[in-house]
């Protein structure tokens, strides 16, 4: 019997090799689709969660207590950590750590080689804490020296060549201090958070601004893990925490949390103090859309195959007739719908590898298909359900019919099924219709986004660390630098004005009650005329007055929060004593265009800016890059020189959101093509079922045109219909997206009525070549069937 | 004797009104006779073929066969029946496109329940008789007419049934097809089996032992 079965099948596919194309077409991408973003979730679900003792990792967290609503950071204090390990038997080791974020990228050199790194500044336990697994020195010794320096593996070999006998070799970091290897762990895995070459001791920077801020209780800190010892209630231990907390500054605004480390990837955005969500929404809505993908595959696989009923019918009629019972073709058509899940599974599992290093662009990750247990039981459990979903309605309907109806010709299509067929293409359709606005609109915000005025020519700006002989001697590098050819103008400053990310509150004259926050940024002399800034009232810092350290750029928002009438000479008092007021610049955009422009104020601070920053003319680029290298290396010759332009640190703001475009751009196609196979089964359903109509319509004289326009209109209707679903849902999934935007475009009916004009023409394109040959076919062909 | 029908009744209602497609049939059919089955289009031929081949259902009236009431009986009493001794033949042949004519006389044998040995026994025998063993692998798609009726009437008779089914066999073929076929089913008859055909021609009607004649759903 099996093999009888089997024997149908093949025959079967050979038969009819179109329809059995479109069926493993669509069911092949609907399936690769899913396995694709089944693989992104699992990766997603699994950031940071392959440390030993994830469970019981936790991160200290602030909620600040602002009068316009509650703000949450993921830095605390410093000593928070000894603080906590000290007063709190729960607490079995605890470390402060200066992020990779933050630290950022630093010299590393041995006599022969010089790399510039990744690193991040940790407390001695660090290593106890989470498991980076270490090759060589002891979890417990690696960071108790405070010139201890630990590696990763790769950054040992490209610095010795090897790891043997790397520990106790010197490093000089900067050119400024000699640190010794005591240790050397794995590259950090792809799915952990904290990426970072080497790490150094919180010792180390007792002393050295502004790390320092690390061991004081002021300022913005560092960020606290904890690892609290098993059975601890982290709720009872959050109040002691709080407790304690508050017992350091009753005036504190502050409220410390612990929160499970490995939880914060996806659940890392606070709204007014409550976890709100974060990546989790993205895992949730893909995990939506690979099931819908894959129900609308299935959903073609079961309209083809009832569609190709009549041949089918026959089949059923003369094995009922010879006494084959239900059961039998329940078997069969779930075992042929199973074989070609099968079937699918392989060609999309090539599709997953082909495509996997392109996904893994788009969505930045490093995933593989390696068949892990878990893997295999997702892909089966796919497999096995679209099996089953995609067999069940022939299986249970075309075996219910009666062999005499059957083998008569008697079997008509009752209306409820034509309509549930035209239903599931109108649903596959608004989907698409959906998906087409979508991916129209954000592609206009985003580059929107890319061409809104920020407030200042954030084009042609480069900028490179200010660091070795470079730090020492600023003024006259600057001042060399701004004397090549192509250099319009440069300055330093403290933060690149990219995601700046430093606050302190203020006082002055007439405050209120108010908590406000101000950003601020150390700058140099030409900073702002460097910019491209404008001047809105007073002046910007210059040489020509000499008290310019005391004095203050403020920015229009800064004003207008702080209800000041004629800022100008003003005197504002801070935690570097008194400024004045000189100036005030037009807003400038320095965070993502989400964010509303914060107060935000400039200061001179030449001694402590890290970037160097300069303006360059259009169109020379690589001359002028050439000639800054060549003035770097006169002061740095050991140095590597890297650079970055500012533009494109501001795309980088929007990572999540190319890839949410990128990704719904081929989410839009997918779903386009799986509709679109879907009307295609259905004309063909639709042109077999009316052939004896056709005929008859040129029998009596109809032009074959006519009868074209005829049956394309019915699915005109269809598509139409889709549209007016679609449109107001897409209105409303789009107007929301964009309102998290703080300035976005406005929408326009146009975005809505070419995505409904796109679908049409696909559909009348998928439509028009099976239409036209049914018209064009000789009708005594149709007649005769009778 | 094989069958017998007392008062059948069949009926559709169709806006309202009730439309007999058979009215009081009363017949019974002895082992061993070839019935033809006479009438005009719509005269309810097929109609009675079917509920005699117990593919269609009756709306009143007693079928005995064999030994069993077959009104009384459930669906599934009912397939097994008619699995067991009849053996159907179609104008149209119906025989699987997919399937080779082994393979074709093979099916009917896949729900009974019989070990492959034997199938292939059963198959090579039919395909010896009816002179078929150089066509076995052929699809009906590449056989005659004749050929392909041959085929169907192949499978009728693979599992032995105690009673052939035969609606307008010949109406699809030329007359020397359908002489063929004719001098098949008397030879057949000979052997033991017994036929009821339905069928239009006087010619074909003579090579039965009884005749029955319809209209409009009644005996006459």
């Amino acid at each position: 019997m099996i093999k009888h079965n089997i024997i149908v099948f093949f025959r079967s596919i050979k038969r009819s090799k179109s329809s059995f194309l479109i069926n493993m077409i669509g069911l092949s991408t609907g399936m690769a689709c899913t396995l694709l973003i089944s693989l992104w979730v699992m990766d997603e679900l699994g950031v940071d969660k392959f440390h030993e003792k994830n469970d019981r990792i936790f991160q200290v967290i602030e909620h600040l207590n602002f009068s316009d609503g509650v703000q949450t950071m993921i830095e605390t204090f410093g000593p928070m950590a000894e603080l906590l390990v000290t007063e709190f038997p729960e607490v079995e080791y605890a470390s402060e750590a200066i992020p990779p974020s933050w630290f950022g990228k630093h010299n590393l050199s041995t006599d022969e080689k010089s790399i510039k790194a990744v690193g991040q500044i940790v407390g001695k336990d660090y290593f106890n804490i989470f498991s980076f697994g270490l090759i060589l020195g002891n979890k417990a010794q690696v960071l108790k020296d405070p010139n201890s320096i630990v590696l990763s593996k790769s950054l040992a070999i490209s610095l010795f060549g090897t790891t043997e006998n790397s520990i106790g070799k010197a490093i000089s970091f900067e050119e400024d201090k000699q640190f010794m290897v005591s240790g050397v762990y794995e590259d950090t895995p792809s799915n952990s958070t904290i990426q970072f070459d080497f790490a150094l001791s919180s010792h180390a920077y007792k002393d050295l601004p502004p790390w320092n801020s690390l061991h004081s209780w002021n300022g913005s800190g560092p960020q606290v893990y904890v690892l609290l010892k098993e059975g601890t209630n982290i709720n009872a231990f959050n109040e002691k925490v709080d407790r304690l907390r508050k017992s350091t500054n009753e005036k504190s605004i502050r409220t410390a949390v612990l929160v499970p480390f490995s939880k914060h990837y996806l659940h890392g955005t606070y709204e007014n103090g409550k976890q709100v969500g974060g990546r989790i929404q993205y895992v949730k809505l893909f995990s939506i859309i690979a099931l819908i993908i894959l129900v609308i595959a299935c959903i073609n696989f079961m309209n083809l195959s009832t569609a190709r009923a009549t041949k089918r019918l026959k089949e059923i009629g003369v094995k009922k007739a010879v006494g084959a019972n239900r059961r039998i073709f329940i078997t069969q058509f779930l075992g042929e719908s199973l074989l070609m899940a099968f079937m699918a599974l392989i060609f999309s599992v090539t599709m997953v590898t082909l495509f996997l290093p392109q996904f893994n662009v788009i969505v930045g990750k490093q995933l593989a298909l390696t068949f892990s247990a878990n893997l295999i039981f997702i892909i089966l459990g796919i497999t096995i359900f679209t099996g089953i979903i995609a067999g069940s309605y022939p299986a249970i309907y075309l075996s219910g019919f009666n062999a005499i109806t059957i083998l008569k010709g008697k079997l008509d299509q009752s209306l409820g099924e034509i309509w549930t067929r035209k239903g599931l293409v109108i649903i596959q359709f608004s989907l698409s219709i959906v998906l087409i606005a979508s991916v129209l609109v954000v592609y206009k915000q985003m580059q929107y986004v890319q061409n809104q005025n920020l407030g200042y020519e954030q084009d042609n700006i480069v900028h490179f660390n200010l660091e070795g002989q470079i730090k020492k001697q600023r003024e006259a590098f600057i001042a060399e630098l701004k004397k090549l050819p192509g250099i319009q103008n440069a300055s330093s400053t403290t933060h690149n004005m990219v995601g700046h990310n430093w606050s302190v509150g203020l006082d002055w004259e007439g405050r209120d009650e108010r908590n406000i926050a101000f950003q601020v940024a150390g700058v140099d002399y030409d900073f702002i005329e460097t910019m491209d800034m404008d001047i809105v009232a007073g002046r910007g810092f210059s040489r020509e007055f000499g008290a310019d350290s005391t004095g203050l750029v403020f920015n229009q928002t800064a004003i207008q929060t702080m209800n000041i009438k004629d800022p100008i000479g003003k005197i504002v008092r801070g935690f570097y004593g008194e400024g004045t007021i000189i100036g005030v610049v037009k807003d400038f955009h320095f965070k993502s265009l989400h964010d509303k422009v914060e107060p935000l104020f400039m200061t001179m601070m030449p001694q402590a800016t890290k970037k160097i920053m300069a303006r360059i003319e259009a169109g020379m680029e690589k001359e002028v890059l050439a000639e800054i290298q060549h003035l770097y290396k006169t002061f740095n010759p050991s140095l590597p020189f890297e650079y970055e332009f500012l533009d494109k640190n501001f795309q980088k703001l929007y990572k999540s959101e190319q890839r949410v475009a990128s990704l719904s751009k081929y989410f839009a196609g997918l779903a386009v093509l799986i509709s679109c196979l879907g009307l295609f089964g259905l004309v063909i359903f639709t042109i077999e079922r009316r052939r004896k109509e056709i005929s008859i319509r040129k029998v009596l004289g109809q032009k074959a045109s006519q009868i074209t326009v005829m049956l394309s209109s019915e699915f005109a209707k269809l598509v139409l219909a889709s549209a007016i679903i679609a449109l107001p849902i897409a209105y409303l999934l789009i107007s929301n997206w964009l309102s998290s935007f703080s300035y976005h475009i406005s929408l326009n009916f146009w975005y809505f009525l070419s995505a409904g004009l796109l679908a049409m023409v696909i559909a009348m394109l998928t439509v028009g070549s099976q239409t036209i040959s049914a018209a064009n076919k000789n009708p005594v062909g149709g007649l005769r069937e009778e | 004797m094989l069958l017998q029908l007392n008062n059948i009744f069949k009926w559709v209602n169709s806006g309202g009104q009730r439309i007999f497609l058979l009215k009081d049939i009363n017949l019974e059919v002895q082992e061993g006779e070839f019935i033809s089955v006479m009438g005009p289009s719509g005269s309810g031929k097929s109609t009675l073929l079917n509920v005699i081949g117990m593919l269609d259902g009756f709306e009143e009236g007693e079928y005995h066969f064999l030994d069993e009431s077959v009104h009384n009986l459930r669906e599934k009493h009912r397939a097994n029946l008619y699995k067991e001794y009849i053996g159907f033949v179609f104008q149209q042949y119906h025989l699987l496109d997919d399937l080779t004519v082994q393979e074709n006389l093979e099916m009917p044998l896949l729900y009974k329940k019989l070990k492959g040995a034997e199938r292939k026994a059963k198959v090579a025998d039919m395909l010896d008789r009816f002179n078929i063993v150089g066509k076995k692998d052929l699809f009906p798609a590449q056989l005659s007419g004749g050929q392909q009726q041959l085929v169907g009437i192949a499978r009728a008779l693979i599992s032995n049934p105690k009673l052939i089914l035969a609606d307008e066999p010949t109406g699809n073929l030329n007359s020397k097809q359908g002489e063929e076929i004719m001098d098949l089913f008397k030879q057949l008859n000979e052997e033991g089996v017994t036929i009821i055909q339905v069928t239009h021609s006087e010619k074909n009607a003579a090579y039965g032992s009884r005749i029955i004649n319809l209209l409009d759903g009644r005996m006459i």
